[in-house]
């Protein structure tokens, strides 16, 4: 699906995911973050997503639990506790990683 | 108990066994020899568990090893190793013989039998000797062949050196053999029910007997008290959603209140062996109050039908396509033509059945959970996890990909991992959960059924006008795929044709058979059936030949698909006339021999089958390695189809390096990139796509730098790793009103022709030979092709005559109809490369186009023999008799 976030085209899967990783801009990151019940995104925040892109765009895939708590030197319900919407709803998706792509 | 002494791979063991072990549980359990294979539930149908007995070639599921006293014992393991393989093994890597390879050792052994008996074996005699071993992926073409080259090994007129492809012949286009095959040949590839793991718990689980009930009570306090029983698993013990989503959140791990289909999974017992487990599964009492069983679409799509799921219509999918108009190119038509085609649900029957392992990973650095390890047999690792996560509420998860026995779209979603992962939490055990071959067809996914109501016609010079088809899907009690199957069946509707107006309906039902989902083609080998066998109707009609009408009606560049979509290239008239004269030949023969009570027949099909679905994406990584190698982390799963072959060729051909210097990675979520799955014939384009364009990553890196290796790379301030994407540029849904819009990026094509007999007393067919050409683009691997179309004809002949499930009755591979070697026929494969200008390399995929058109090749060649038509797949014997019987 279609949606406009600041005055920009992005194509999200049916689980509001950015289809494509480099769609992902800071902007439509605070936007949705906002959305989501994030009222104000902090130096942590960004820290995580910082953390994700890079490992996404070394990787392409998203970490695993164990790599994302070394990778922010974070435990995993401070992580939890940062993103509403836990770890893949919340932080992997205002990150901007993309579903694993599946037969649809 | 009795105590044995006997030889195993040359070296005396002394075991006590009762007279109920058989010699494939010594192998596989005590011994730890995994080579020989268990599909069959220990019925002896399969030969996977073959190994030699003082020199005979037994099953050894239905050998006691208490009559193997002073026995001599030898298994693929005793034969040779990946470092000194015997000859026979290598004969079986070099003639493409290996693709799953779960029946391989098996294959190898009743092979070792005859070739010591008879070093020159005839083509009859090796039949003979390998009747019961059974392979579902090659079509046992490649099999004789490489009995018939390993006998040239050991008769000394030639060596596998001379055979084995050299590096300077190139790395494109080349038969260099599969990395895994040799693993696979000497028993050292891991399938899943290979892996031991000491103190795990052995799972036994519940399923409905019944096709719909509501679940009123489960008493299972009897069962918790039976020796070596750790405990039970219900819906209620599961702590995420219990829902399995593929596409729509409609399949429960463990169900809760309702079972929707035979096979239904309601609890699952715990102990500390497969039998205790099953023993206490016997004790649990489950009260089912049935409810009306939706039998089929129509009684699904009745105002009175119950509603299957409570959020979601019976009728889950319906999508028209409408190019045109149809209905007024019909009255103005010369010829029209109106019949109905039904196809039958249908099992995917990989040889190896379902598995799951699943253990605990210690986080050795504290501060987390600890990881819960899935090893089984996806060919989607990443979205699985993913459904995994969900549906078991634990989010510290990998999955590791075994070797499996062989796919066929059965693997595309989750089945026997949910279980096990919910038990392995709930227990906080290692367990195993390694169902028999009954349980599994129950609990697996089905080839979907189509019921197509057709009406096709032409102008009087032979020209297509028009093409009605409104189908229906039996979706089953879940979606799983669901709705892509349909999608895809509209999105190829029109096959290798041009056809001006269209008008076209695809509904997708709920209703409480077996649960459909991917099965090789998916959606369009059922619907490519009612339009095949339609243009020979039509055809008979307009008085012309069947070849000349579909080569005339080719679609061409610049003209449109069913989705309206302009295509630019399309190579099938080529592939027509390169099927001429071999077409003209079999006529000729057949009308020679028509006279008796065998009649021989002539039936031709077609395809156009789409690469590169619209919106599909890929992601590969590639790795300089401090040796100048270079890895590849992909997670594109190799169930047999041979995407190791493509990925390490391609690689090496792109870096101009060495085979064995590119490593492969890519059965692990915890260090693959996440690639999508292996389906849709989709690994070869999509991931060889995003592969070559990390490799240009890297290629330009060490080009401007002159970096060779990881080191030097780095030091000239370059990363050593690059990920590569691949993206279909047309994107988006059909249109939902007209059906119109986003196609594939390509298309491989294919027609194939069947000569095959009837004998018009029983109704008995014989295929006598079958010949495909093929255009998928350049050849990577010609044995990987080869195979998957030699594979994929004997699949398509099986799903013609053969094959159909039936939940309950079906429960092996004799009720099954599995074909067997005996039932192999002669195969000729004619390949065209037109470079496709997106491809890698300019390659496609062929593993699903090579059944597409088989089944309409059969019927079609069934009716040019007996001039009847059977319509209602399969074309049994029964159906051809009555057929004929109604025609006098």
């Amino acid at each position: 699906m279609q949606r406009t976030i600041g005055g920009r085209e992005f194509a999200f899967d049916e689980e509001g995911f950015f289809n494509e990783f480099d769609d992902w801009t800071e902007e439509a990151f605070e936007i949705l973050a906002h959305e989501g019940g994030l009222s104000l995104s902090t130096e942590q925040h960004r820290q995580v997503v910082r953390f994700l892109r890079d490992f996404y765009a070394y990787n392409g895939r998203a970490p695993l639990n164990n790599q994302l708590r070394k990778g922010t030197g974070m435990s995993l319900l401070e992580l939890e506790a940062l993103f509403p919407g836990g770890l893949k709803n919340g932080a992997r998706r205002l990150a901007g990683l993309p579903n694993p792509k599946t037969c649809s | 108990m009795k105590k044995i002494r006997l030889r195993v791979n040359g070296t005396w063991r002394e075991v006590i066994v009762d007279t109920e072990t058989v010699l494939l549980d010594l192998l596989r359990e005590d011994l730890r020899l995994t080579g020989a294979k268990q599909s069959c539930d220990r019925k002896g149908q399969c030969g996977a568990c073959t190994v030699i007995v003082n020199s005979e070639a037994v099953r050894s599921c239905l050998t006691p090893v208490v009559d193997l006293e002073d026995a001599d014992v030898i298994t693929v393991e005793g034969l040779g190793t990946p470092d000194n393989p015997h000859l026979i093994q290598e004969a079986f890597v070099l003639a493409g013989a290996i693709q799953c390879g779960f029946c391989t050792p098996g294959m190898i052994m009743a092979t070792q039998v005859l070739l010591d008996a008879n070093s020159e074996p005839t083509t009859g005699q090796i039949k003979q000797a390998l009747r019961r071993n059974l392979c579902r992926c090659t079509g046992y073409t490649k099999i004789i062949e490489a009995v018939k080259l390993a006998g040239r090994f050991l008769r000394g007129e030639i060596s596998p050196d001379a055979v084995r492809p050299k590096a300077a012949q190139g790395m494109l286009g080349v038969s260099h053999p599969r990395p895994s095959a040799l693993a696979k040949a000497c028993g050292t590839a891991y399938f899943t029910a290979d892996y031991q793991i000491k103190g795990a718990l052995e799972l036994a689980v519940l399923r409905s007997t019944v096709p719909h009930a509501r679940i009123v009570s489960i008493d299972a306090s009897q069962a918790k008290t039976m020796p070596g029983v750790a405990g039970v698993v219900t819906a209620a013990d599961i702590k995420g959603t219990n829902i399995l989503k593929y596409l729509v959140a409609d399949r429960p791990v463990l169900c809760k209140d309702r079972v929707r289909y035979i096979g239904d999974p309601i609890l699952a017992v715990a102990a500390d062996t497969r039998q205790q487990a099953e023993a206490a599964l016997e004790k649990v009492k489950v009260h089912l109050d049935p409810l009306p069983a939706l039998s089929s679409p129509e009684a699904a799509m009745t105002d009175t039908a119950l509603q299957l799921h409570a959020e979601l219509p019976n009728i889950c999918f319906d999508q028209p396509q409408i190019k045109g108009d149809a209905e007024a190119a019909l009255p103005s038509s010369a010829a029209v033509i109106e019949a109905r085609f039904k196809t039958q649900i249908n099992h995917q029957a990989p040889l190896e059945p379902e598995a799951t392992i699943a253990y605990w990973e210690t986080d050795e650095e504290g501060g987390g959970d600890d990881q819960l390890v899935i090893i089984g047999r996806s060919i989607n690792i990443h979205y699985h996890l993913g459904m995994l996560q969900s549906a078991l509420g634990w989010e510290n998860m990998r999955y590791i990909e075994a070797y499996s026995g062989g796919q066929f779209g059965i693997k595309v979603d989750v089945i026997s991992e949910g279980i096990a992962g919910a038990a392995a939490i709930h227990f906080k055990r290692p367990v195993r959960y390694i169902p028999g071959l009954a349980e599994s067809m129950l609990m697996t996914s089905k080839r979907h059924a189509f019921d197509m109501r057709v009406k096709l016609a032409a102008d009087r010079q032979g020209n297509l006008t028009a093409y009605c088809n409104d189908f229906l899907v039996d979706n089953g009690a879940y979606h799983s795929i669901g709705h892509v199957v349909a999608h895809r069946a509209l999105l190829m509707l029109s096959g290798s044709y041009h056809i001006p107006n269209i008008q076209a309906r695809g509904r997708q039902v709920y209703t409480n058979n077996p649960w459909g989902s991917a099965a090789r083609g998916a959606g369009p080998p059922q619907a490519n059936f009612a339009l095949e066998c339609a243009m020979d109707m039509l055809a008979e009609k307009l008085g012309m030949d069947p070849f000349e009408f579909r080569l005339r009606n080719s679609l061409k560049p610049g003209q449109t698909k069913s989705t309206g979509r302009v295509v630019q290239e399309w190579p099938f008239p080529e592939l027509m006339e390169a099927m001429r004269p071999h077409y003209q030949r079999a006529v000729k023969e057949a009308a020679a021999n028509r006279s008796g009570k065998v009649k021989r027949g002539v039936g031709l099909g077609t395809g156009a089958f789409g690469i590169g679905m619209p919106g599909d994406t890929s992601v590969a990584a590639v790795e300089i390695d401090p040796d100048g190698g270079v890895s590849v982390y992909a997670a594109a799963a190799d169930p047999g189809e041979g995407n190791d072959s493509m990925l390490t060729q391609l690689t090496a051909e792109f870096m101009g390096i060495s085979l064995d210097r590119v490593r492969l990675h890519t059965r692990d979520t915890g260090n693959t990139a996440a690639s999508g799955p292996a389906a849709g014939s989709r690994v070869t384009y999509m991931i060889g796509n995003a592969l070559i364009n990390a490799l240009e990553q890297l290629k330009t890196a060490m080009q401007e730098t002159g970096a060779k290796t990881s080191e030097e790379l780095e030091a000239a301030g370059r990363p050593k790793r690059y990920v590569g994407r691949k993206k279909n540029e047309d994107v988006g849904p059909l249109d939902p009103k007209t059906g119109q819009g986003p196609s594939f990026e390509s298309q491989v094509h294919a027609v194939q022709m069947v000569e095959l007999e009837v004998d018009s007393e029983s109704g008995k067919v014989t295929i006598l030979k079958m010949t495909t050409a093929v255009d998928a683009g350049p050849v990577i691997n010609p044995q990987n092709l080869t195979g998957q179309l030699e594979g994929g004809m004997d699949m398509g002949v099986g799903f013609a005559l053969r094959e159909e499930y039936i939940a309950g009755k079906i429960k092996d591979w004799v009720t099954f109809k599995f074909p067997t070697i005996r039932d192999s026929f002669d195969m000729e494969i004619i390949v065209k490369e037109t470079p496709r200008p997106k491809g890698p390399r300019g390659a496609t995929g062929v593993g699903e186009m090579c059944m597409v058109p088989t089944a309409p090749a059969v019927i079609n060649a069934i009716k040019n023999a007996t001039g009847v038509w059977i319509c209602d797949l399969p074309a049994t014997p029964e159906k051809i008799k009555a057929a004929l019987s109604a025609a006098g």
